[in-house]
């Protein structure tokens, strides 16, 4: 299996550079929306002291850390995938001994990761020149921790990304679906705001559904905002999570599989 | 001739599409918005066949008869209405791993190669998904690229091949587990008239060497001559014939063609012997009688006319297919 993914990450690796240009459009687009809601939170909290006790420098580091996350945890499979179904050259991935979407699909997000990396750091790294920002709150301990809560965070993302596409074998409007997803994203993940800042009744709502964990949960866990108790149940939460999408994303593929009728190819 | 450890099983096997169909024209968009109208197509209609151990079995039936169908369902793509198969002894829709490393399925214009990259790489990834030790790898390769003459070819990004260049990988790639089972939907389409040849004599080599079962399609009979002793005829999604290539045409056209060539092209009036056919080599006419006549009917000729040359052909398998279909 070490065999089948490394050659997988060459391949997918070698075809990344390939759009490198394209890529870079996604990445600049990708940064537009943090950079704007950090501008935009920055210059609040500057005229009022603070937002709910969310100081200037809490909301740079906040953004900055989720620039990071974001990429970590992110998963592209819509692009990647859908129009292998729609288009039927999805027939080649399954006329292979292996799982198209855990091996090629997974290794595609993750050399695109790779790659967007390439171009983020740089950016990152002007940005943090430009705010100076005070990282003191992070540990030794909260990086440790942050990197399960990443791999976690970003396999139910992954799997959640994969139920939708495939959607795709039974409708066209499968990238409509997506941007309906990538809406919850940005209010109930946290990244049009802070999630403390929501009302009382959609924290509710956002600490139960899946969006906070791949985004808002491990950039407080990095930034030391969490106590123990929260720390452990939202660990656990992402096992439930993990546990459904992996479960929902079984069924769906191959009640897909079922419908799956190969057109053209 | 049939027995239950044969390769392919195929029993009463049915295919039936859900196609969204409506009128042309605004008015008819907008009704079939809100109430969409789903016409059943039947694609294969309860075809039952076996293949043997190292057949090459053609496939044949004119466009929209089932053929591609009925291959994505025995490669285990579709899952079928009704009926079942059974290929290498696993019903094909499961999609074992075990049954997916045994067969292949080359589409005429589908790649398994990734595009921007050349072919060795992506034979490299084929290596690692088929579980393919580093010596069986290198010598099925060395084997492929002496019988496809890949050469260079490997090693140039795929867009940036030919079709016919591309072709040759995609059957590399299709091949490289070594397959007992072929599955190979028009896999010469496109190819000029050479590199046609060499895919036939490649596929005739690959079976004659590992005793590969091979089913395939064409609209080609110059590749179901050259390969295919048995063929599979489906119309409407209907089994129509399952028989020998001769027998079929001793059912279908029990008549010859007659070729003459007549002294300074002398003027003679060749309807009395048989039924005037257009389309002799080298202006030779041709007339068409009944098989059992032709003895009589050419020491007519010989007799009556000034014959510089003659000949007697079967007809041709383009004439004896079309009628097949038609029937």
């Amino acid at each position: 299996m070490f065999k089948i993914i490394a050659r997988m990450w060459q391949v997918n690796w070698a075809l990344q550079w390939q759009y490198r240009a394209n890529l870079l459009m996604y990445v600049l687009y990708g940064l537009v929306s943090p950079v704007v809601f950090l501008s935009v939170w920055r210059s609040v909290a500057a005229a009022q002291g603070q937002v709910a006790g969310l100081t200037v420098n809490d909301f740079t580091v906040y953004y900055l850390a989720l620039l990071i996350i974001e990429n970590l945890t992110g998963e592209i499979s819509i692009w990647v995938l859908a129009y292998k179904v729609q288009d039927g050259t999805l027939s080649g991935e399954l006329l292979l001994p292996v799982h198209p979407v855990l091996t090629n699909t997974l290794m595609n997000n993750l050399a695109n990761k790779a790659l967007t990396f390439v171009v983020l750091l740089p950016v990152w790294g002007l940005l943090y020149l430009l705010f100076r920002p005070d990282f003191s709150s992070i540990t030794a301990a909260s990086l440790l921790l942050t990197i399960p809560a990443v791999l976690l965070g970003f396999l139910i993302n992954f799997l959640l990304g994969a139920m939708i596409t495939c959607a795709s074998f039974w409708t066209t409007q499968v990238y409509s679906l997506s941007e309906f997803l990538f809406g919850f994203q940005l209010l109930l993940g946290g990244i049009f705001v802070p999630l403390t800042l929501l009302p009382a009744v959609a924290q509710k709502i956002a600490f139960v559904l899946p969006f906070h964990l791949f985004l808002y949960f491990p950039v407080q866990l990095v930034l030391g905002r969490l106590t123990p108790e929260q720390i452990l149940w939202n660990f656990a939460l992402q096992g439930l999570w993990l546990l459904l999408t992996a479960l929902g994303f079984r069924w769906i593929w191959s009640a897909g599989l079922k419908r799956y009728s190969a057109v053209g190819a | 001739m049939s027995r239950s450890d044969d390769p392919i099983l195929v029993d009463r096997l049915s295919k039936t599409y859900k196609v969204p169909e409506r009128e042309g024209g605004f008015g008819a968009a907008l009704r079939g918005f809100f109430r969409r109208k789903y016409n059943d197509v039947r694609a294969v209609q309860e075809v039952s066949f076996q293949i043997g151990t190292g057949e090459i079995v053609g496939f044949l039936g004119p466009n929209g008869a089932g053929k591609t169908t009925t291959l994505k369902m025995l490669a285990g793509l579709l899952h079928p209405t009704a009926g079942t198969a059974r290929v290498l002894g696993c019903i094909p829709w499961e999609r074992r791993a075990g049954f997916l490393r045994s067969i292949t399925l080359v589409m005429g214009q589908r790649n398994r190669l990734a595009w921007d990259i050349p072919a060795v790489d992506s034979f490299l990834l084929y290596q690692a998904v088929y579980r393919l030790s580093d010596a069986d790898y290198t010598s099925t390769l060395k084997e492929l690229d002496e019988l496809l003459e890949l050469g260079p070819l490997m090693r140039k990004p795929v867009r940036n091949l030919s079709l016919g260049e591309r072709m040759k990988c995609e059957l590399a790639a299709a091949l490289l587990h070594r397959p007992k089972v072929l599955f190979l939907d028009e896999p010469t389409i496109g190819l000029d008239i050479s590199s046609q040849a060499r895919i036939r004599a490649f596929l005739k080599e690959y079976n004659r060497r590992t005793g590969a079962t091979i089913l395939l399609t064409s609209h080609y009979m110059a590749d179901v001559t050259a390969l295919c002793e048995r063929i599979i005829i489906i119309h409407h999604g209907r089994l129509k014939y399952d028989g020998g290539l001769t027998e079929l045409s001793r059912r279908i056209a029990p008549f010859k063609i007659i070729g003459v060539d007549l002294i300074d092209n002398a003027e003679a009036d060749l309807s009395v012997y048989g039924t005037l056919v257009n389309g002799g080599e080298g202006g030779k006419r041709q007339v068409q009688v009944r098989a059992d006549q032709v003895a009589q009917i050419t020491a007519a000729m010989l007799a009556n006319l000034p014959v510089l040359d003659l000949t007697v052909e079967d007809p041709p398998i383009e004439v004896v297919i079309e009628r097949a279909f038609q029937e």
